[in-house]
């Protein structure tokens, strides 16, 4: 439990870092510009980490056990930024970003429940509900209590999560 | 309304990406599936962006080198995001990096850091984290 917890607030605070700093990027050079950009990035630094880590086994990849759209996982991203950029560009950044963070909890519920793509299946309990249900709450509050236009909100959810 | 619909998609979106990175790297290892991810993300990017030839690649000098290495941290993030959906679940891992994820933005927006003007936290932002975290506690109880 804690050594998960761990890795999700690294990944957590990291994803705000990342959305902060591209949306500087897209400022400049456009959307699928830093798109490219930062998946390119991103894809380096992976092989690069992958080596230091796993030196020739990172290589060493089972082809057998390559199912087909593994090869096309990557398009999920292209799909993430095409959708939140429009919903952004639609809705305006509170509104969009609360319903894609929302999106995100339910969808994931569902997804633990039915154990889709063999994902190991974590059974549905009522203080799971309940536990989304309040954060779902806090996320609204959070995003449409009191606050100025924000200029961070403007964020594009490049990437990875 | 197609906004909306788009907003919902998204987040979809980003669910299922954390997923079939977890299910690929069963099969692969972790770094291979978040470089394969990338790699083919990055091909597509590359595509959509050469058909729209939507962008200004001059105005990259403009933005500050620090700026623009954030995509490598995306490494990082979904090394640790398939290791937290493997110990703990999709929907534990999501609500606990939505959490982080708004704090960290929250703490540089109210330090102004980067460059960003300086924003007050009022209460209702309190109030959203408090029960967010709420939240994480109620759904880990056992």
């Amino acid at each position: 439990m804690l050594m998960g917890l761990l890795f999700s607030i690294v990944a957590g605070a990291l994803v705000g870092l990342q959305n902060i700093f591209n949306s500087k990027v897209n400022e400049h050079t456009g959307s699928w510009m830093t798109t490219t950009l930062v998946l390119g990035l991103g894809f380096a630094a992976s092989l690069l980490l992958g080596v230091v880590f796993e030196g020739g086994e990172m290589f060493r990849l089972n082809m057998s056990s390559m199912q087909t759209w593994y090869w096309f996982s990557g398009i999920i991203g292209v799909g993430v930024v095409t959708c939140v950029v429009q919903g952004v560009r639609r809705l305006g950044p509170t509104f969009a970003i609360s319903i894609v963070l929302i999106t995100q909890l339910v969808t994931a519920m569902i997804w633990d429940t039915m154990g889709w793509l063999g994902l190991e299946k974590v059974p549905f309990s009522w203080n799971k509900l309940a536990g989304v249900l309040i954060l779902i709450g806090g996320i609204l509050v959070f995003k449409l209590g009191g606050r100025n236009a924000k200029t961070t909100e403007k964020v594009h959810i490049h990437d990875s999560i | 309304m197609r906004g909306i619909l788009f907003a919902i998609l998204g987040g979809a979106f980003i669910t299922f990406q954390g997923v079939a990175n977890a299910r690929i790297s069963q099969d692969l290892g972790t770094w291979q599936a978040a470089a394969l991810t990338q790699c083919t993300g990055f091909v597509v990017a590359l595509l959509v962006l050469l058909a729209f030839k939507d962008g200004h690649p001059r105005q990259f000098k403009r933005v500050k080198p620090l700026y623009l290495a954030g995509g490598s941290f995306a490494a990082i993030v979904i090394f640790s995001n398939v290791k937290a959906i493997e110990l703990v679940g999709v929907t534990f891992s999501t609500s606990s990096v939505l959490i982080a994820q708004l704090l960290v933005t929250f703490l540089i927006d109210s330090f102004g850091w980067f460059g960003l003007p300086k924003q007050q936290m009022k209460l209702p932002q309190f109030i959203g984290i408090g029960m967010m975290i709420a939240g994480v506690v109620v759904m880990g109880w056992r």
